[in-house]
Parts: structure tokens; sequence; C-alpha cells
């Protein structure tokens, strides 16, 4: 047997370096990954990287930060398993391991010009804080701006910090709902899906970006349309088991679509007749 | 920090797990070079008695005063490893609970038998938290390896939840079905590197069930091939009679 | 009149080309391991063979895509070192049926597609294959005349066919052409070779024939109509979720990557493991969630692997005709009898 170093294997990491960690809320904290040697990770908003933790393995996590800012790059992970709970003990400084970006994010070029309605869903707003950062940083490309925020409690919200600053924009117009109330919380409870017919938007030249846990999906769709968003309009991201992002280890596989590559977003159009979508 | 203080205790159970360790040949020194074993009996005759990085335990709780003596090294122990099928599912010791257990006993201990006190077979964790399992009759020791990493990585281990066919096709092995016997490996949990049939053996089934089974389609299958099911039924029960425990717990 | 893409080999030869041949490179071939199984393993003699054998346990993608495969060797105890690796050797397979070929063909086209997988690229790069073909069907599993994979199509170095005394020998590569020169032993084709593997190829028509009532151009469209076919239904009680199906396969590769450190946790690997759709955990993710609960979902995803999906991505079929999922299924769940029951359901009457 002959062994030999692969240059370009699909398989190869960039080594990146823990910058910064912030915890979030109990279960989630935000890293801050820069690349070795300065290299860009040149994303869109919307895709994800495969992230090493040696001896743990290897898993998807979405790119949390603008691509406007190319130094380096956020991280949002929920401890959930091996892979996350290690990451999560990891310090500043440490080393990790960086595939990627893979799969298509949100189309940026569609949907400038247009307004945007946001929805997201607990950790769903990982993603989608890429999408927002992006377009705050390019606010005058965009129309009018919806963002709708649910989740759980008032203790597991995500960029608290930031949101205040969203609220405070009256450029973009912000609503937030959990589904439990605690005592601290004054805002309206209930399921996100509950503030779609609320708002005040012309379907005709919104685009939705809804990222959330499976079951947000259908009742949020079921909303939307009746809001007469077009269907091809509507962007949602899927979640799936992945292991090569390379669109070969089959774990991702949405009938004949790789979500690794051909996703995680996908217009509503495209994958509505698709039984194993949703 | 120094090495982990680690630590071997034995229960109900025929020591063969332990012995395992012991014939582990040139791994085991690595494992030394990185570990400290302050107690194990059937290779040194010190006792240790104090605290514990990690303790190993092998064997199940058949009797009030394991009780007792495992809740002690519980307390005493960082992390707690069940080794081998016997501490984990029960293993064969579980076959009592098919008996009314003072038939049991007056079989075993004679008239007499009221001074012998018992109690239905446990698996470990049936009586203290169990923080890794090494499963296996006896355990296959690449697996242990790998738990001792995960042990000192502080990183979950978990057993393939899927059958031992998986490995058995992958070591392109001859299916026993092939050969007209019935075998377990359809229905236990890989991790073994399908060991037995490699060696010419069946799958006994001492990995315990994967979950979920198809019960049906399993008896269709030994009905198809002429396998009497009372035969696999007494297969299943020799290593997974403690399941019940679980199954009543839920 | 001679012919350079053809050679021929005498049988009485056989035993010393394969002696020569195992001399020059590693060589693999089928071996006869006891109750009708068979396994490609190494040879170094011709007696070791089994000419005349049913597909192997494990197709020859074991030496394309090995069980286990390092991807990355990583080191932390100095700073981070990483690097992507792959481990190879040049083999030559001899015996590969037309249907195995073809397999090797389907996976080729699944490493090759970008982005590129240079580990499977590698081994491919270095494995010459020798074929040989089959007289006579295999056994009552096989379907490679539907799947059209019963005669040579390319994908071989050197292919073999049996015409009784000797073997007629199609080259069909420069490698090919070099072991047939390095080994000595083999003559030139005359014009009365050919006509007898012409004439041999026609009673081959006999003797393979259609084995399901189904133009192979349908297929594909009764799969897009049986999505809900109550065909899955049945399958759900009788599959046992042992994933033989799926190794056996010659054209599954789904995988799983895992990571393995040493023991004083300063240096591992990653490696690549094969993998299977008809596993439970094979499409949960963290929180609990599955998005392949049931073997029924489980059963329909592997056939519409092998009889839709592909044919938007590669424009073929991903099935062989090999038989090995029928042979090796202890449930009895049988190709030929899943595809006459999707042919004959309601869903398939509509053709
Ligand atoms: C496109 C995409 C983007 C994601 N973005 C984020 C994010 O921004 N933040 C975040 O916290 N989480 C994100 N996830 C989920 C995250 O990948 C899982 O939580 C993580 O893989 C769990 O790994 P684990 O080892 O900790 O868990 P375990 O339960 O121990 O999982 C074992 C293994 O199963 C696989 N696996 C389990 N769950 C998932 C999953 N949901 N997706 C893919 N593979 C899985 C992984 O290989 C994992 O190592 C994303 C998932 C996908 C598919
Ligand atoms: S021998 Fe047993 S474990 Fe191996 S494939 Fe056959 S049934 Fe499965
Ligand atoms: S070989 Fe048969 S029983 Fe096993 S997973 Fe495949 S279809 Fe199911
Ligand atoms: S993650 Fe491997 S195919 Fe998509």
């Amino acid at each position: 047997m002959e062994k030999i170093i692969l240059k370009d294997s699909a398989y190869s990491i960039k080594k990146g370096t823990i910058l910064g960690i912030k915890q979030m809320t109990e279960s989630e904290k935000l890293f801050e990954i820069a690349l070795e040697g300065g290299k860009r990770l040149d994303h869109e908003p919307g895709q994800f990287v495969m992230v090493s933790v040696f001896g743990a393995g290897e898993i998807p996590i979405s790119v949390s930060s603008s691509p406007a800012n190319n130094d380096s790059f956020d991280l949002c992970v929920r401890a959930a398993g091996k892979v996350t709970n290690t990451l999560h003990k990891l310090k500043a400084g440490d080393m990790i391991g960086i595939r990627g970006p893979f799969g298509k994010g949100f189309p940026i070029g569609i949907l400038k010009g247009n307004d945007l309605l946001i929805i997201a869903c607990g950790l769903g707003l990982a993603p989608l804080r890429s999408l927002i950062r992006f377009v705050f940083d390019k606010r005058q490309d965009f129309g009018k701006i919806h963002i709708l925020y649910g989740c759980r409690n008032s203790a597991n919200m995500l960029f608290l910090d930031e949101i205040k600053e969203w609220r405070k924009r009256n450029d973009v117009y912000f609503e937030s709902i959990v589904d439990q109330a605690t005592p601290d919380w004054a805002g309206k409870v209930g399921l996100v899906t509950t503030l779609i017919p609320g708002i005040q938007i012309d379907p005709d030249r919104t685009f939705v970006a809804l990222v959330g846990p499976p079951a947000v999906y259908k009742p949020a769709i079921k909303e939307l349309l009746s809001r007469n968003v077009p269907e091809r309009q509507i962007l949602i991201s899927l979640e799936r088991h992945m292991k090569c992002g390379v669109g070969k280890c089959g774990h991702c596989q949405i009938q004949h679509l790789y979500c690794c590559q051909d996703g995680p977003v996908f217009n509503y159009e495209a994958i509505k007749h698709l039984k194993e979508a949703f | 920090m120094g090495k982990p203080k680690v630590a071997f205790f034995d229960f109900a159970c025929c020591e063969g797990c332990q012995l395992q360790v012991a014939n582990m040949g040139e791994i085991l020194l690595d494992i030394l070079d990185i570990v400290d074993v302050v107690e194990f009996r059937e290779v040194m005759s010190e006792k240790w008695g104090g605290e514990l990085d990690i303790a190993i335990i092998e064997g199940s709780i058949t009797d009030e005063h394991s009780v007792e003596r495992i809740k002690e090294i519980r307390k005493r122990s960082g992390i707690l490893i069940a080794y081998g099928s016997c501490a984990t599912i029960g293993g064969v010791n579980g076959m009592k609970n098919n008996f009314d257990l003072d038939e049991i006993r007056e079989y075993v201990y004679g008239s007499d038998f009221h001074f012998f006190p018992t109690k239905k077979t446990m698996a470990v964790h049936q009586v203290v938290k169990v923080d890794y399992s090494v499963i296996g009759c006896p355990v296959y020791i690449p697996e242990f390896v790998e738990v001792l990493k995960a042990v000192l990585q502080d990183i979950p281990y978990s057993v393939p939840d899927y059958a031992v066919c998986v490995e058995c096709k992958q070591n392109e092995n001859v299916c026993m079905y092939d050969k007209g016997v019935g075998c377990l490996g359809p229905v236990t949990r890989a991790g073994c590197n399908s060991w037995c049939v490699n060696n010419g053996n069946i799958c006994y089934g001492c990995r315990g069930i994967v979950s979920g089974p198809n019960e049906k389609g399993a008896h269709d299958i030994l009905s198809k091939y002429n396998i009497p099911l009372d035969l696999i039924k007494n297969k299943i029960n020799m290593y997974n009679k403690c399941r019940e425990i679980d199954q009543n717990a839920q | 009149m001679q012919d350079k893409q053809y050679a021929i080999l005498w049988k009485e030869n056989f035993n010393n080309f394969i002696s020569s041949l195992s001399k020059l490179h590693k060589l693999a071939a089928p071996v006869f391991k006891g109750y009708n199984n068979y396994a490609f393993e190494n040879v170094r003699s011709g007696q070791e063979i089994a000419l005349k054998y049913i597909p192997t346990i494990l197709p020859p993608k074991k030496f394309f895509m090995p069980v286990h495969e390092t991807l990355l060797e990583y080191d932390f105890s100095r700073g981070l070192k990483a690097d992507a690796v792959t481990e190879y050797e040049e083999i030559i397979l001899f015996g590969v049926h037309t249907c195995d070929i073809a397999g090797i063909q389907c996976l080729n086209m699944v490493f090759s597609e970008h982005p590129q997988d240079q580990n499977y690229l590698i081994h491919s790069q270095n494995i010459k294959i020798i074929g040989l073909e089959c007289n006579e069907y295999c056994d009552e599993f096989a379907n490679c005349h539907l799947m059209n994979t019963h005669l040579p199509d390319g994908g071989y170095d050197i292919f073999f066919t049996d015409l009784g005394d000797y073997f007629i020998v199609h080259i069909n590569t420069q490698a090919g052409e070099d072991i047939i020169k390095d080994t000595g032993f083999f003559m030139s084709a005359q014009s009365s070779h050919l006509n007898e593997l012409a004439s041999y190829r026609e009673k081959k028509q006999a003797i393979f024939k259609n084995e399901l009532p189904v133009e192979l151009d349908l297929i594909h469209d009764l799969f897009d109509r049986s999505f809900e076919s109550r065909i899955w239904d049945d399958l759900d009680e009788r599959c046992l979720a042992c994933g033989n199906c799926t190794n056996v396969c010659p054209t599954c590769y789904c995988f799983d990557i895992r990571d393995e450190i040493n023991l004083h946790l300063t240096a591992g690997k990653r490696y690549r493991v094969w993998d299977s759709c008809q596993l439970g955990p094979f499409a949960k993710v963290a929180g609990g969630k599955n998005f392949r609960t049931t073997r029924k979902v489980r059963q329909r995803h592997r056939y519409y692997r092998k009889f839709r999906y592909p044919m938007d991505r590669f424009s073929r079929y991903f099935c062989t005709g090999c038989g090995r999922c029928s042979r090796s299924c202890m449930a009895g769940i049988r190709l030929k009898e899943t595809l006459k029951s999707l042919i004959g359901s309601k869903e398939g009457a509509k053709a």
C-alpha cells in the first residue's frame, strides 16, 4: 500500500482558530473563527461549513455572519450531541477544521430590489442572521424588510444585543414571540406563524426566508400562501443528516436531491411535490 | 494532572471479561501508559479503596450485598463503566429471572435456601447511574479501547444501533443462513465487528437487540429456514432477559 | 486475417497465464468460499480461481472504495497538522462479470462528478480489469438482460470469452495490451475465431431473455407513478433492516465518516466506512428527528436510488441486474418480484 497526501481532496480541511466565544443562552454559543493565513471564507448567506472538532467528528453548521465581513466568520452552535458538546468545551485560541462553504444559500441576486419577510424559528435565526446582517450592510438594495422571530421562551432568545438594535431601527419591522411566557416576558405568546396574518406586505414583491425546525414549515407555508405570496418566493432551508457535504455520502438525500449541494436553501415551488421534503 | 486512577470490580459473572483485558497483549501496555490501575483482582492482590477516576464494573447485581457494594463504588468514582454483557444487559445471569426466585434458591441451595438471600438479576444501570457501557460476552477489546478513549476525551460513546449483519457482510463472511444455521446477527447490535461469525460461530446475541427489531419478519425467516422459534427465543433469553426490567420501568 | 483487437488463450495455457500475471502484479479473482458463495481474493495460481461462479458476496467495489478508508490524518501534539491522504495499490482484477463492470462504470460516474472524490479516483486509476463473459445465467436472481448488462460494453482493459477450448480476448486499452504482451501465452486471433465469437453471441441471445414483462425505458415512468404504491408496505413487514442488500450492491456507495483518535489523544484519523440507507439511524439528526423512520420508506428509497433518481443525474439506471440484493436477503425480498409487483399493481397498470 502506498500512501500519498492529497492536495485538493474534497475532505481536506482549512485550519480555523477560535478568536472568541460568547455564551448566548444556556445551550448556544457564538464562535468567531478566523482561517489560517487570513484566508477568506467567501460564503453566501444560507450556506454552511463542515466543522471538525478533532477526535470528536465533523458536523454541518450554518455561517451566521455577513459575507461583507472578510476577516472572520461566526458560527452559532447549540450543544446537541457529541461533536457540538465537545466544541462547546473549546476555548479561544483553540483550532478547529473547516471545509466549505457548501450548498446553495439565499439567492441574493434575485432578492435584491424586492421586499423581504424573514421568519426565524429557534435556531433558524443562526443562518438567517447571516442574511439579516448582509441586508443591513446593503440596506439600500432592498425594499421593505420584516423580521419575525419565534422561540420557546425568552431564555432561548439568540442574539439579544442585536435584536435590541433591530427593534430600534426604523427601516425594518421586527417582531418576536415566545411559545411559553415567563414572568420577564411582556411580549406576544404563541407560535411564530400567528404573526403572519398581521403584517403589512405586498405579496407580489415579497420574498420570504423561512428557517426553523421541520415542524414549523407546513403551518408557516400555509399562512404565507393564504397571504398570496407566490410559492416560488418562499425560500426555506432544510436540515438533514450530513456527512460529506459534497453529494456523495447519501445521508442528506431528499428523494433525488442532495440537501448539501442542491440546498440547504430551496424555493418552495421546486420541492413542494417532494413527499420526503416535509 | 496525574494519570487517571482506574479500578476493576467484579460482581456476578465469570470474570471472563476481565481476562480479556489481562490477555489483550500489546495494547494493554499502551493503556497502562496512560492510566494508573489501582485495583484489579484478576491480576493484582492490593486493594485501593480510595477515590477513583474510572471504575470498571463487571458482572450483574444479584443480591442485597452487591447493591450496597455497587452504590459504595459509585460514590467514590468519577466515571463508572459497565463492562461486559452481565453488567450492561444482565447477560446470562438474567436467565434466573425466568424462574420463581424461591424455586431457584431451593434448586441451588437445597432446603436451607432461606439463608441465602437473592434478588432478581439486574444490570448495573438498573441500580446505579452508568456513564459508559462496553457490551459483549466477552467484551470486544477494540471496542473497549474506543470506549476508554471516549471516557478520556469526555465524549459519549454510543453502541451502533444496527445489526451485526452489517459488519458481517463487510467482512465478507459466508452467511450462516446460507449454511442453514440460525444466527442472531440480524437482530443483534453491531460493534463487535462480527467477531463470532468471523471465527466460524453464529452470533449469540450477546450485545443486546437493535431498537425496533422486525419481530414478525424475523419469525417468518426462521420458519422459512426451518429453525425452531424456541431455539432462538432461548438464545435471546440467554442474554437479554433483564431487558424486561427496563421495559416495565418505561 | 488477424485482428489486433483480439487475441486467444488456449485453455491449457490458462494456469501459466495466471501464474505469470500474478508474478508481475497483485492479482485478485473469484474464489470459492463454500455453500455456493464466492469472493474476490488474492490469487497466485489458476487453480484457486473459480471460472464458473455466481456473483461474489461483495462486488469489486470493495477495491475501488474499501469498506474502511482513511480520508484525513491529523496531529495536534505540536500545533495542528492535518493532511488529506489516500492509500492505494496497483491491482489487477481477473474474472469480472459484465454486470460488475457496469457497477464500476456507475461508481466512476458518481465519484468523478464535481466535487470529485480523489480517493476513489486514485484507486480506480490503479485497478486494471480483466472481464469474463457469462455463457449462461448465474441463477434465477439475475436480471442482467433487462438491465442490458449481460454483454460487454467497455469499462475493462481486456475481456475474456470462453469458447470451449480457448478464450477469445478483447483488448480494450494500452494497459490491456501490456498484460497480453508481458505474460506471453496469447496468440493472435484469426477470422475463424471471430466467427466463432459471433455465432456464440448469437446463441447467447436465445439463453438471455428479458426477465420481466417491461421495457427498460419505461421503468423510470413506472417509478414516477409508484411512490405511494402498497408494494412498499409489504416490504416493510418483511425487511429486517440488516443492510445486506446495500452492502452487497455494486452501485450502493453511501458512507459514514468517523474520527478515531490515539490513546494519548494527540493524533488521529478520519475515515469513511460503508453505510446503508436501510439502517434506522441513517437519516436521523440531533434532537431525534428521523427523516426515514420506517423500513417501508427506507426500502422505497433503495429502489428509487436504483431505478429513478440516477436517471436525473446520470441518465442511467443504477441496477446492474447482478441479483446480489435478492440472493443475500434473508427475508426473501427479491428485486425481480418487487418490480413484477409494481408492474402488476394499479399504478403500474396505467402504463
Ligand atoms: C445545513 C445545516 C446547517 C446547520 N446549522 C446549524 C447551526 O448553525 N447551528 C447549530 O447549532 N446546528 C446546526 N445544524 C445542526 C447540527 O449539524 C447538528 O446539531 C450536529 O450535527 C449535531 O452533532 P452532534 O455530534 O453534536 O450530535 P449527535 O446527536 O451526537 O450526532 C451524531 C452525528 O450525527 C450527525 N448529525 C446529527 N444531527 C445532525 C443534523 N441536524 N444535521 C446534520 N448531521 C447531523 C452528525 O454527523 C453528528 O456528528 C445544521 C445542520 C445542517 C444540516
Ligand atoms: S452470518 Fe449472521 S451476522 Fe452474518 S450476515 Fe448471516 S445472519 Fe447476519
Ligand atoms: S437484505 Fe433484505 S432484510 Fe436486509 S435490509 Fe435489505 S431488504 Fe431488508
Ligand atoms: S452530506 Fe453527503 S451527500 Fe449530502
